[in-house]
Protein backbone atom coordinates (compact mmCIF):
# COMPACT_ATOMS: atom_id res chain seq x y z
CA UNK A 1 0.00 0.00 0.00
CA UNK A 2 1.33 3.10 -0.77
CA UNK A 3 1.71 5.68 2.12
CA UNK A 4 1.22 8.61 0.28
CA UNK A 5 -2.10 7.80 -0.24
CA UNK A 6 -2.47 7.54 3.89
CA UNK A 7 -0.33 10.97 4.53
CA UNK A 8 -2.96 12.63 2.87
CA UNK A 9 -5.52 12.27 5.65
CA UNK A 10 -3.41 12.77 8.64
CA UNK A 11 -0.65 15.45 7.06
CA UNK A 12 -2.42 17.99 9.11
CA UNK A 13 -2.20 15.80 12.29
CA UNK A 14 1.89 14.94 11.38
CA UNK A 15 2.33 18.22 11.25
CA UNK A 16 0.59 19.84 14.27
CA UNK A 17 2.61 17.01 16.07
CA UNK A 18 6.11 18.06 14.77
CA UNK A 19 5.17 21.70 15.96
CA UNK A 20 3.54 20.52 19.18
CA UNK A 21 7.13 21.02 21.45
CA UNK A 22 9.12 23.62 19.36
CA UNK A 23 8.60 26.06 16.39
CA UNK A 24 9.45 25.13 12.95
CA UNK A 25 10.13 26.82 9.46
CA UNK A 26 9.06 25.02 6.26
CA UNK A 27 12.12 22.92 6.03
CA UNK A 28 12.40 22.19 9.46
CA UNK A 29 8.94 21.10 9.47
CA UNK A 30 10.08 18.45 6.44
CA UNK A 31 13.05 17.60 8.22
CA UNK A 32 11.10 16.36 11.40
CA UNK A 33 8.82 14.46 9.48
CA UNK A 34 11.29 12.52 7.37
CA UNK A 35 13.18 11.96 10.54
CA UNK A 36 10.73 10.73 12.55
CA UNK A 37 10.01 7.79 9.42
CA UNK A 38 7.20 9.63 6.69
CA UNK A 39 9.88 9.80 3.87
CA UNK A 40 7.31 9.84 0.90
CA UNK A 41 6.61 13.09 2.48
CA UNK A 42 5.95 15.74 -0.67
CA UNK A 43 7.79 18.53 0.08
CA UNK A 44 5.56 20.58 -1.60
CA UNK A 45 1.97 19.70 0.59
CA UNK A 46 3.96 19.79 3.55
CA UNK A 47 4.35 24.02 2.78
CA UNK A 48 0.69 23.73 1.19
CA UNK A 49 -0.47 22.36 4.50
CA UNK A 50 1.45 24.86 6.77
CA UNK A 51 -0.71 27.66 4.96
CA UNK A 52 -3.57 26.04 5.21
CA UNK A 53 -3.39 25.43 8.61
CA UNK A 54 -2.33 28.92 9.01
CA UNK A 55 -5.40 30.36 6.89
CA UNK A 56 -7.52 28.19 9.18
CA UNK A 57 -6.27 30.02 12.22
CA UNK A 58 -4.51 27.05 13.86
CA UNK A 59 -0.29 28.84 13.50
CA UNK A 60 0.88 31.50 14.50
CA UNK A 61 3.80 32.81 12.28
CA UNK A 62 6.67 34.99 12.45
CA UNK A 63 10.08 35.95 10.73
CA UNK A 64 13.31 35.42 12.07
CA UNK A 65 16.73 36.60 10.78
CA UNK A 66 18.97 33.34 10.16
CA UNK A 67 22.86 32.98 10.68
CA UNK A 68 23.31 31.73 7.03
CA UNK A 69 21.19 33.80 4.44
CA UNK A 70 17.26 35.16 4.11
CA UNK A 71 14.88 35.22 6.82
CA UNK A 72 12.91 32.42 7.87
CA UNK A 73 9.08 31.98 8.71
CA UNK A 74 8.70 30.01 11.37
CA UNK A 75 5.16 28.36 12.19
CA UNK A 76 4.00 27.55 16.11
CA UNK A 77 0.71 26.03 17.71
CA UNK A 78 -1.51 28.51 18.93
CA UNK A 79 -4.66 27.90 20.92
CA UNK A 80 -6.46 26.92 18.47
CA UNK A 81 -3.89 24.61 17.29
CA UNK A 82 -3.57 22.84 20.17
CA UNK A 83 -7.16 22.15 20.55
CA UNK A 84 -7.21 20.94 17.05
CA UNK A 85 -4.12 18.79 17.80
CA UNK A 86 -6.14 17.68 20.56
CA UNK A 87 -9.27 16.55 18.85
CA UNK A 88 -7.20 15.05 16.07
CA UNK A 89 -5.27 12.53 18.19
CA UNK A 90 -8.14 11.62 19.69
CA UNK A 91 -9.92 10.48 16.14
CA UNK A 92 -6.77 9.11 14.94
CA UNK A 93 -6.44 6.98 18.01
CA UNK A 94 -9.83 6.00 17.55
CA UNK A 95 -9.31 5.33 13.86
CA UNK A 96 -6.30 3.74 14.24
CA UNK A 97 -7.73 1.16 17.22
CA UNK A 98 -10.67 0.40 14.91
CA UNK A 99 -8.56 -0.44 12.04
CA UNK A 100 -6.52 -2.19 14.40
CA UNK A 101 -9.06 -4.09 15.86
CA UNK A 102 -10.25 -4.83 12.30
CA UNK A 103 -7.28 -6.02 11.05
CA UNK A 104 -6.40 -8.25 13.80
CA UNK A 105 -9.17 -9.73 13.98
CA UNK A 106 -9.43 -10.91 10.39
CA UNK A 107 -5.81 -12.31 10.54
CA UNK A 108 -6.37 -14.33 13.39
CA UNK A 109 -9.90 -15.26 11.56
CA UNK A 110 -7.90 -16.81 8.57
CA UNK B 1 12.22 38.33 -1.86
CA UNK B 2 14.14 36.09 -4.77
CA UNK B 3 16.97 38.17 -4.97
CA UNK B 4 19.36 35.29 -3.04
CA UNK B 5 18.15 33.21 -5.58
CA UNK B 6 20.00 32.55 -8.84
CA UNK B 7 20.19 30.56 -12.13
CA UNK B 8 18.00 27.63 -12.18
CA UNK B 9 17.00 28.26 -8.66
CA UNK B 10 15.63 31.37 -9.72
CA UNK B 11 13.64 30.39 -12.50
CA UNK B 12 11.98 27.33 -11.44
CA UNK B 13 10.96 30.01 -8.61
CA UNK B 14 9.61 31.88 -11.04
CA UNK B 15 7.88 29.42 -12.81
CA UNK B 16 5.62 28.01 -9.73
CA UNK B 17 4.56 31.78 -9.10
CA UNK B 18 3.46 31.62 -12.86
CA UNK B 19 1.22 28.37 -11.75
CA UNK B 20 0.19 30.62 -8.93
CA UNK B 21 -0.76 33.56 -10.10
CA UNK B 22 -4.46 33.26 -9.81
CA UNK B 23 -3.96 33.41 -6.03
CA UNK B 24 -4.92 36.25 -4.31
CA UNK B 25 -2.21 38.67 -3.92
CA UNK B 26 -1.23 38.45 -0.41
CA UNK B 27 -1.43 34.94 -0.21
CA UNK B 28 0.64 34.80 -2.93
CA UNK B 29 3.02 36.59 -1.60
CA UNK B 30 3.12 34.54 1.31
CA UNK B 31 3.37 31.62 -0.02
CA UNK B 32 6.12 32.01 -2.08
CA UNK B 33 7.67 33.51 0.87
CA UNK B 34 8.09 29.63 2.05
CA UNK B 35 8.62 28.63 -0.99
CA UNK B 36 11.37 30.76 -1.74
CA UNK B 37 12.73 29.51 1.77
CA UNK B 38 12.04 25.74 0.61
CA UNK B 39 14.11 26.26 -2.74
CA UNK B 40 16.95 28.16 -0.51
CA UNK B 41 17.61 25.26 1.24
CA UNK B 42 17.17 22.96 -1.15
CA UNK B 43 19.77 24.30 -3.34
CA UNK B 44 22.19 24.26 -0.40
CA UNK B 45 21.66 20.61 -0.23
CA UNK B 46 23.13 20.49 -4.12
CA UNK B 47 27.10 21.31 -4.50
CA UNK B 48 27.31 24.57 -6.23
CA UNK B 49 23.98 25.91 -8.02
CA UNK B 50 21.85 22.86 -9.16
CA UNK B 51 20.63 22.49 -12.59
CA UNK B 52 17.16 22.71 -14.01
CA UNK B 53 16.84 19.31 -14.38
CA UNK B 54 18.75 17.87 -10.62
CA UNK B 55 15.56 20.68 -9.75
CA UNK B 56 13.03 19.00 -11.26
CA UNK B 57 14.43 15.67 -10.02
CA UNK B 58 14.10 16.54 -7.00
CA UNK B 59 10.91 18.53 -6.58
CA UNK B 60 9.00 17.93 -9.65
CA UNK B 61 8.05 20.14 -12.44
CA UNK B 62 7.46 23.34 -11.21
CA UNK B 63 3.56 22.87 -12.50
CA UNK B 64 3.60 19.36 -10.16
CA UNK B 65 5.24 21.35 -7.31
CA UNK B 66 2.87 24.07 -7.23
CA UNK B 67 -0.17 21.78 -7.82
CA UNK B 68 1.14 19.76 -4.86
CA UNK B 69 1.04 22.58 -2.92
CA UNK B 70 -2.33 23.92 -4.01
CA UNK B 71 -4.37 20.51 -3.15
CA UNK B 72 -2.46 20.52 0.63
CA UNK B 73 -2.77 24.15 0.75
CA UNK B 74 -6.48 23.66 0.11
CA UNK B 75 -6.57 26.36 -2.64
CA UNK B 76 -9.31 26.80 -5.55
CA UNK B 77 -7.93 24.88 -8.31
CA UNK B 78 -6.24 27.11 -11.19
CA UNK B 79 -8.16 28.52 -13.28
CA UNK B 80 -6.14 27.17 -16.00
CA UNK B 81 -7.13 28.76 -19.17
CA UNK B 82 -7.41 32.40 -17.75
CA UNK B 83 -4.05 32.13 -16.43
CA UNK B 84 -2.27 31.02 -18.92
CA UNK B 85 -3.88 33.21 -22.07
CA UNK B 86 -4.58 36.37 -19.97
CA UNK B 87 -1.51 36.66 -17.91
CA UNK B 88 -0.29 40.16 -17.29
CA UNK B 89 3.34 39.42 -18.46
CA UNK B 90 2.61 38.19 -21.61
CA UNK B 91 1.01 41.13 -23.44
CA UNK B 92 3.67 43.54 -21.14
CA UNK B 93 6.29 41.33 -22.71
CA UNK B 94 4.90 41.70 -26.09
CA UNK B 95 4.07 45.31 -26.24
CA UNK B 96 7.93 45.44 -25.05
CA UNK B 97 9.20 43.37 -27.85
CA UNK B 98 7.05 45.36 -30.36
CA UNK B 99 9.04 48.88 -28.77
CA UNK B 100 11.84 47.41 -29.32
CA UNK B 101 12.10 46.05 -32.68
CA UNK B 102 9.47 48.15 -34.75
CA UNK B 103 10.42 51.81 -33.36
CA UNK B 104 14.02 51.23 -34.04
CA UNK B 105 13.39 49.76 -37.35
CA UNK B 106 12.03 52.50 -38.36
CA UNK B 107 14.20 55.33 -37.01
CA UNK B 108 17.36 52.77 -38.39
CA UNK B 109 15.41 53.80 -42.34
CA UNK B 110 15.35 57.44 -41.27
CA UNK B 111 18.96 57.49 -40.72
CA UNK B 112 19.94 55.48 -43.95
CA UNK B 113 16.99 57.14 -45.99
CA UNK B 114 19.30 60.33 -45.96
CA UNK B 115 16.60 62.29 -47.31
CA UNK B 116 15.51 64.96 -44.98
CA UNK B 117 12.13 64.90 -45.38
CA UNK B 118 11.88 61.70 -45.33
CA UNK B 119 14.12 60.68 -42.35
CA UNK B 120 12.33 63.27 -40.36
CA UNK B 121 8.68 61.10 -41.02
CA UNK B 122 10.46 57.92 -40.41
CA UNK B 123 11.99 59.41 -37.24
CA UNK B 124 8.21 60.52 -35.95
CA UNK B 125 6.55 56.95 -37.13
CA UNK B 126 9.52 55.52 -35.19
CA UNK B 127 9.25 56.97 -31.71
CA UNK B 128 5.37 56.95 -32.35
CA UNK B 129 5.69 53.24 -32.82
CA UNK B 130 8.30 52.87 -29.99
CA UNK B 131 6.35 55.09 -26.98
CA UNK B 132 3.24 53.89 -27.71
CA UNK B 133 3.73 50.44 -27.62
CA UNK B 134 5.73 50.86 -24.53
CA UNK B 135 3.10 52.57 -22.40
CA UNK B 136 1.00 49.71 -23.49
CA UNK B 137 3.29 47.18 -22.41
CA UNK B 138 3.41 49.12 -18.87
CA UNK B 139 -0.14 49.40 -19.09
CA UNK B 140 -0.76 46.09 -19.66
CA UNK B 141 1.46 44.99 -16.58
CA UNK B 142 -1.67 46.43 -14.57
CA UNK B 143 0.22 47.90 -11.44
CA UNK B 144 2.03 44.37 -11.28
CA UNK B 145 5.53 44.20 -10.51
CA UNK B 146 7.59 44.09 -14.23
CA UNK B 147 9.48 40.52 -13.13
CA UNK B 148 5.88 38.76 -14.70
CA UNK B 149 7.44 38.82 -17.95
CA UNK B 150 9.67 36.67 -16.61
CA UNK B 151 7.09 34.07 -15.56
CA UNK B 152 6.01 33.86 -19.27
CA UNK B 153 7.42 30.90 -21.16
CA UNK B 154 8.84 33.67 -23.83
CA UNK B 155 10.18 35.95 -20.92
CA UNK B 156 11.44 32.70 -18.83
CA UNK B 157 13.59 31.63 -22.33
CA UNK B 158 14.75 34.87 -22.82
CA UNK B 159 16.08 35.29 -19.52
CA UNK B 160 18.20 31.88 -19.79
CA UNK B 161 19.37 33.12 -23.30
CA UNK B 162 20.83 36.82 -21.54
CA UNK B 163 21.92 35.12 -19.10
CA UNK B 164 24.23 32.56 -20.60
CA UNK B 165 25.24 35.61 -23.31
CA UNK B 166 26.34 37.40 -19.70
CA UNK B 167 28.17 34.52 -18.13
CA UNK B 168 30.17 33.98 -21.62
CA UNK B 169 31.75 37.46 -20.55
CA UNK B 170 35.15 37.09 -18.58
CA UNK B 171 34.09 38.31 -14.73
CA UNK B 172 36.49 40.88 -14.80
CA UNK B 173 35.64 42.09 -17.98
CA UNK B 174 31.75 42.08 -17.20
CA UNK B 175 32.95 44.59 -13.89
CA UNK B 176 34.75 47.00 -16.27
CA UNK B 177 32.09 46.74 -18.39
CA UNK B 178 29.29 47.96 -15.32
CA UNK B 179 31.47 50.43 -13.90
CA UNK B 180 33.28 52.52 -17.05
CA UNK B 181 31.21 51.24 -20.05
CA UNK B 182 27.71 51.45 -19.05
CA UNK B 183 28.25 55.33 -17.47
CA UNK B 184 29.77 56.21 -20.80
CA UNK B 185 27.14 54.51 -22.73
CA UNK B 186 24.79 56.51 -20.83
CA UNK B 187 26.52 59.75 -21.33
CA UNK B 188 27.29 59.14 -25.09
CA UNK B 189 23.41 57.88 -26.21
CA UNK B 190 22.34 60.81 -24.31
CA UNK B 191 24.58 63.28 -26.09
CA UNK B 192 24.66 61.71 -29.77
CA UNK B 193 20.79 60.86 -29.48
CA UNK B 194 19.71 64.55 -28.53
CA UNK B 195 21.88 66.67 -30.20
CA UNK B 196 21.52 64.15 -33.21
CA UNK B 197 18.29 65.08 -33.83
CA UNK B 198 18.68 68.63 -33.87
CA UNK B 199 21.68 68.20 -36.37
CA UNK B 200 19.00 66.62 -38.44
CA UNK B 201 17.49 69.60 -39.12
CA UNK B 202 20.49 71.65 -39.15
CA UNK B 203 20.70 73.47 -35.67
CA UNK B 204 24.16 73.70 -34.75
CA UNK B 205 24.52 75.85 -31.79
CA UNK B 206 20.95 74.05 -30.72
CA UNK B 207 21.85 70.72 -30.53
CA UNK B 208 25.44 71.50 -28.75
CA UNK B 209 23.14 72.32 -25.88
CA UNK B 210 20.55 69.66 -26.37
CA UNK B 211 23.74 66.68 -26.25
CA UNK B 212 24.44 68.14 -23.35
CA UNK B 213 20.82 68.55 -21.98
CA UNK B 214 20.67 64.75 -23.29
CA UNK B 215 23.66 63.31 -21.52
CA UNK B 216 22.15 64.65 -18.30
CA UNK B 217 18.52 63.50 -19.01
CA UNK B 218 19.95 59.74 -20.42
CA UNK B 219 21.83 59.19 -17.22
CA UNK B 220 19.25 60.28 -14.70
CA UNK B 221 16.52 57.98 -16.65
CA UNK B 222 19.47 55.35 -16.09
CA UNK B 223 19.23 55.69 -12.69
CA UNK B 224 15.32 55.57 -12.62
CA UNK B 225 14.95 52.24 -14.50
CA UNK B 226 17.53 50.88 -11.76
CA UNK B 227 15.04 51.54 -9.21
CA UNK B 228 11.49 51.19 -11.32
CA UNK B 229 11.77 48.39 -13.83
CA UNK B 230 8.88 49.46 -15.58
CA UNK B 231 11.02 51.85 -16.95
CA UNK B 232 12.57 49.48 -19.27
CA UNK B 233 9.88 49.25 -21.65
CA UNK B 234 10.87 52.85 -22.47
CA UNK B 235 15.09 52.48 -22.24
CA UNK B 236 15.73 49.22 -23.47
CA UNK B 237 13.66 50.27 -26.74
CA UNK B 238 15.87 53.57 -26.86
CA UNK B 239 18.65 51.63 -26.35
CA UNK B 240 18.23 49.91 -29.54
CA UNK B 241 17.72 52.82 -31.00
CA UNK B 242 20.65 54.51 -29.31
CA UNK B 243 22.39 51.43 -31.01
CA UNK B 244 22.07 52.40 -34.25
CA UNK B 245 22.35 55.48 -33.89
CA UNK B 246 25.42 56.41 -32.22
CA UNK B 247 27.53 54.42 -34.73
CA UNK B 248 25.68 56.03 -37.49
CA UNK B 249 25.91 59.77 -36.50
CA UNK B 250 29.81 59.42 -34.65
CA UNK B 251 30.78 57.60 -38.13
CA UNK B 252 29.02 60.46 -40.05
CA UNK B 253 30.61 63.09 -37.74
CA UNK B 254 34.11 61.42 -38.45
CA UNK B 255 33.75 61.29 -42.27
CA UNK B 256 31.78 64.49 -42.44
CA UNK B 257 29.39 63.82 -44.25
CA UNK B 258 25.83 64.68 -43.58
CA UNK B 259 26.09 66.15 -40.34
CA UNK B 260 28.80 68.85 -41.68
CA UNK B 261 27.88 70.61 -38.54
CA UNK B 262 30.21 68.30 -36.76
CA UNK B 263 33.14 68.11 -38.68
CA UNK B 264 34.21 71.84 -38.19
CA UNK B 265 35.00 70.47 -35.00
CA UNK B 266 32.63 72.83 -33.20
CA UNK B 267 29.08 74.11 -33.88
CA UNK B 268 29.67 77.67 -35.44
CA UNK B 269 27.08 80.04 -35.36
CA UNK B 270 25.92 83.13 -37.66
CA UNK B 271 27.08 85.95 -35.10
CA UNK B 272 29.73 87.75 -36.00
CA UNK B 273 31.48 87.61 -32.82
CA UNK B 274 32.42 83.92 -32.90
CA UNK B 275 35.02 82.61 -34.69
CA UNK B 276 34.70 81.27 -38.07
CA UNK B 277 36.23 79.37 -40.58
CA UNK B 278 36.83 82.43 -42.82
CA UNK B 279 38.40 82.50 -46.02
CA UNK B 280 40.56 79.38 -47.33
CA UNK B 281 43.03 79.26 -50.12
CA UNK B 282 44.29 76.17 -51.53
CA UNK B 283 43.13 74.80 -47.59
CA UNK B 284 45.65 77.93 -46.22
CA UNK B 285 43.86 79.81 -44.20
CA UNK B 286 43.82 83.69 -45.56
CA UNK B 287 44.90 86.06 -42.97
CA UNK B 288 44.01 89.25 -45.27
CA UNK B 289 43.17 90.15 -48.60
CA UNK B 290 45.16 93.51 -50.54
CA UNK B 291 43.15 94.62 -53.19
CA UNK B 292 44.69 96.76 -56.55
CA UNK B 293 43.31 98.01 -58.99
CA UNK B 294 44.09 98.06 -62.95
CA UNK B 295 46.53 100.05 -62.61
CA UNK B 296 48.52 97.87 -59.91
CA UNK B 297 47.48 100.38 -57.32
CA UNK B 298 46.57 99.37 -53.96
CA UNK B 299 43.34 100.29 -53.05
CA UNK B 300 40.78 99.66 -50.00
CA UNK B 301 37.33 98.28 -50.37
CA UNK B 302 34.51 96.90 -48.36
CA UNK B 303 34.18 93.05 -49.48
CA UNK B 304 30.29 91.48 -48.93
CA UNK B 305 28.84 87.84 -49.49
CA UNK B 306 26.62 87.33 -52.35
CA UNK B 307 23.38 87.74 -49.13
CA UNK B 308 25.12 91.08 -48.50
CA UNK B 309 26.73 89.61 -45.51
CA UNK B 310 30.22 91.53 -44.60
CA UNK B 311 32.83 89.09 -45.10
CA UNK B 312 35.60 89.57 -42.53
CA UNK B 313 38.29 87.08 -41.42
CA UNK B 314 39.90 86.43 -37.88
CA UNK B 315 43.07 88.10 -37.77
CA UNK B 316 45.11 88.01 -34.37
CA UNK B 317 47.82 90.40 -36.06
CA UNK B 318 46.75 93.99 -35.67
CA UNK B 319 46.17 96.03 -32.93
CA UNK B 320 43.24 95.05 -31.91
CA UNK B 321 44.11 92.17 -31.03
CA UNK B 322 46.72 93.07 -28.91
CA UNK B 323 44.80 95.70 -27.44
CA UNK B 324 41.23 94.01 -27.22
CA UNK B 325 39.68 97.23 -29.01
CA UNK B 326 37.31 96.97 -32.04
CA UNK B 327 38.68 99.94 -34.08
CA UNK B 328 37.98 98.65 -37.50
CA UNK B 329 35.32 98.07 -40.06
CA UNK B 330 35.22 94.69 -39.96
CA UNK B 331 34.59 94.19 -43.57
CA UNK B 332 37.36 96.93 -45.14
CA UNK B 333 40.13 95.20 -46.84
CA UNK B 334 42.95 95.45 -46.61
CA UNK B 335 43.19 95.02 -42.58
CA UNK B 336 45.90 96.70 -40.87
CA UNK B 337 48.56 94.45 -39.99
CA UNK B 338 51.52 95.20 -36.82
CA UNK B 339 54.37 94.90 -38.95
CA UNK B 340 56.24 91.58 -38.48
CA UNK B 341 59.49 93.79 -37.63
CA UNK B 342 57.99 96.21 -35.60
CA UNK B 343 58.44 96.03 -31.63
CA UNK B 344 55.31 95.91 -29.16
CA UNK B 345 56.44 96.04 -26.36
CA UNK B 346 53.01 97.57 -24.62
CA UNK B 347 49.95 97.44 -25.89
CA UNK B 348 49.72 101.47 -26.04
CA UNK B 349 52.58 101.17 -28.53
CA UNK B 350 50.72 99.79 -31.16
CA UNK B 351 51.65 100.63 -34.76
CA UNK B 352 49.86 98.81 -37.94
CA UNK B 353 50.42 99.39 -41.85
CA UNK B 354 48.07 98.27 -44.80
CA UNK B 355 50.51 98.18 -47.13
CA UNK B 356 51.31 95.14 -48.91
CA UNK B 357 54.25 92.94 -47.94
CA UNK B 358 54.86 92.02 -51.75
CA UNK B 359 54.62 93.96 -54.89
CA UNK B 360 51.95 92.72 -57.08
CA UNK B 361 53.49 91.25 -60.74
CA UNK B 362 52.45 92.86 -64.18
CA UNK B 363 49.15 92.54 -65.19
CA UNK B 364 48.77 90.42 -68.14
CA UNK B 365 46.37 92.58 -70.57
CA UNK B 366 45.37 89.33 -72.76
CA UNK B 367 42.78 88.26 -70.17
CA UNK B 368 39.63 89.82 -71.32
CA UNK B 369 37.72 89.64 -68.09
CA UNK B 370 38.63 91.34 -65.05
CA UNK B 371 39.30 89.60 -61.88
CA UNK B 372 36.10 88.31 -60.01
CA UNK B 373 35.70 90.57 -56.84
CA UNK B 374 32.98 88.78 -55.25
CA UNK B 375 32.60 85.15 -54.80
CA UNK B 376 29.60 83.85 -57.23
CA UNK B 377 26.58 83.08 -55.38
CA UNK B 378 27.08 79.57 -54.15
CA UNK B 379 27.24 78.90 -50.57
CA UNK B 380 30.98 76.89 -51.05
CA UNK B 381 32.08 79.55 -54.37
CA UNK B 382 35.01 78.60 -56.30
CA UNK B 383 36.41 81.15 -57.80
CA UNK B 384 39.08 81.86 -60.41
CA UNK B 385 41.80 83.78 -58.91
CA UNK B 386 43.82 85.92 -60.95
CA UNK B 387 46.69 85.06 -62.95
CA UNK B 388 48.85 86.80 -61.02
CA UNK B 389 48.61 84.46 -58.25
CA UNK B 390 50.91 81.72 -60.53
CA UNK B 391 48.74 79.16 -59.28
CA UNK B 392 46.30 78.04 -62.27
CA UNK B 393 44.29 74.97 -60.40
CA UNK B 394 44.23 77.45 -56.68
CA UNK B 395 40.56 77.40 -55.75
CA UNK B 396 39.39 80.03 -53.30
CA UNK B 397 36.90 78.94 -50.65
CA UNK B 398 34.32 80.74 -49.04
CA UNK B 399 33.03 78.89 -45.60
CA UNK B 400 29.74 80.50 -45.04
CA UNK B 401 29.37 81.19 -41.52
CA UNK B 402 26.34 79.35 -40.60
Amino acid sequence: MDTSQLLKGVLDLAVLAVLRDADGYGYDVLRRLRAAGLEDVADASVYGTLRRLFAAGALTSYVQPSEEGPHRKYYGLNKTGHDLLAQSTRTWTNFADIMSVLLLTKEEAA
Amino acid sequence: MNSTLTGAVATYLAQVRAELSDLPPGELADVLDDVTGHLTEVAAEFDGEPSSAALQERLGTPRQYADELRNAAGYPPRTAPAATVKHPGKAALRWGIIAATVGPFFVAIAIFAGAEEVGAFFVFIGFAVLFLAAWLGVRALRGQDPAVVLDTPRGAKGEALIRDMVAQIPPKLRQELVTIGQPVWWVLRGAVGAGGFFLLFGAGAVAAVAAIVGAIVSVWIARRAQQDRRWLWYVVPLNVVAAVAVPAVLSAAYLGASFGVFSNGYPSSSSSHTPNDGLRLNGMQITNIYPFDAQGKQTSVLLYDQNGEPIRIDSRENCDWVQGTNSHIENQFPYGVIPPDALVDSADNCRETTVAPFTPPPIVFQTPTPPPASPTPTPSAKVTPPPASGKPSATLTVQPSR
